[in-house]
């Protein structure tokens, strides 16, 4: 008895603290660049069977995940968010919210997220996206009316002979937060 | 003195069951870790293709809120296609073609999640995948085929990617991805040239 809860306990535990292993952090953005190949450890795999997601395998992408701002206040959609600054080196790269559980929340434009080809940018190629809840003119990713949400930044094709290598001197976009309503 | 062995003995009785409880449970918990991703029904293999016959071509619906048997944090300008194999019933042939603008990428991944090979258009040759996933058992019995084909004069295939999978079940995906919003119906129409099938010719071991 004593030995089911145990089992139990230390299984949820451990499932609920995310694939915590080998995890990346640049920024605000947090990546587990061994979840797309063969090397991915067992916490690892139960996580992403129990999320029921479907990670980028190795040549195909890399994904990171936001939970919180440059500053590290957790992502409020009360709040707008600008997202600017270095572009990941990829041939592609999409951003998309997402209710904690990996859902796209309903909003307004019926519109989750914005792909690299499809932004506008200033003659220098540099953008601006802001998230927020109501409409704004240029980059606006939609936010939904439940408060807590994620951002997901896919990169497509990384520019990566060695992934782990990748991560050293890498930027990824800023996320500052600005009005709160 | 006496005293104090008095009151130990109790602890020490209990030793045993407190160890066995322990490595109980770490075992338990092993076992139970090592069996969620083929077991759990939230998988994305099982929301994919857990009602698809092998070979059989799934395409998911469009992400958007409320969209049932969809991965979670599915990539709103991606289109999936999604076909099952067993390959105790053949191996499984695996085509898709990109059109050089939008991105084409194939993943094999095994009934537990674990991805066996992924790659993007820009690998294979003229943006075209040909990929053949296969037991060891059945890629000998092609071998020895293609031997004896060679002694007749025929050629072998020309650009096929041979997969050796160390399980028998798992799953493929094609993604394609649109180019901005309005696009994604091209992205649907790449995803929807994949090609599944299991080769029935080959010797399933």
């Amino acid at each position: 008895m004593a030995a089911l809860a145990l089992a139990f306990f230390t299984t949820v535990y451990s499932l609920q603290k995310g694939p915590g292993f080998g995890a990346v952090r640049v920024g605000a953005w947090t990546c587990w660049p061994r979840l797309g190949g063969p090397e991915i450890d067992p916490y690892a795999r139960a996580v992403v069977a129990t999320d029921g997601a479907l990670p980028l395998g190795q040549n195909e992408g890399i994904a990171f995940l936001a939970t919180a701002d440059d500053s590290g206040a957790p992502l409020d959609s009360r709040c707008d968010y600008e997202i600017s600054g270095a572009p990941p080196p990829a041939r592609f790269w999409t951003l998309a919210a997402y209710d904690p559980e990996g859902r796209p929340r309903p909003n307004i434009a019926g519109r989750y997220g914005l792909i690299s080809s499809g932004l506008l940018r200033a003659s220098d190629g540099a953008y601006t996206i802001v998230a927020a809840r109501e409409a704004r003119p240029g980059n606006w990713l939609p936010l939904g009316e439940k408060s807590r949400f994620v951002l997901l930044l896919r990169a497509y094709q990384i520019n990566a002979g060695a992934v782990t290598d990748l991560f050293d001197g890498l930027s990824l976009p800023h996320i500052q937060r600005g009005a709160c309503s | 003195m006496s005293q104090t062995t008095r009151r130990s003995d109790p602890l020490v009785a209990a030793l045993p069951w407190v160890l066995a409880a322990l490595f109980g449970g770490i075992a338990l918990h092993l076992i139970v870790l090592l069996a969620l991703p083929v077991a759990t029904p939230q998988s994305a293999y099982r929301r994919l293709t857990g009602a698809l016959a092998p070979g059989v071509v799934h395409f998911s619906p469009r992400p958007a809120p409320g969209a049932k048997d969809e991965p979670a944090f599915a990539d709103p300008f991606a289109a999936l296609a999604a076909c099952r194999f067993d390959l105790s019933q053949g191996p499984l042939r695996l085509r898709a073609t990109g059109d050089g603008e939008h991105f084409l990428s194939v993943s094999v991944r095994l009934a537990d999640g674990a991805v066996i090979y992924s790659g993007n258009d820009s690998h294979a040759p003229r943006g075209r995948f040909n990929i053949l996933v296969l037991t060891r058992i059945q890629a000998d019995a092609l071998d020895e085929a293609a031997e004896d084909a060679e002694d007749q004069g025929a050629a072998g295939a020309e650009d096929e990617l041979r997969l050796i999978a160390p399980a028998k079940k798992g799953f493929a995906v094609i993604r394609a991805l649109g180019l901005r919003d309005g696009d994604i119906a091209a992205a649907e129409k790449i995803a929807a040239s994949a090609e599944c099938r299991i080769e029935k010719t080959a010797k399933s071991d």
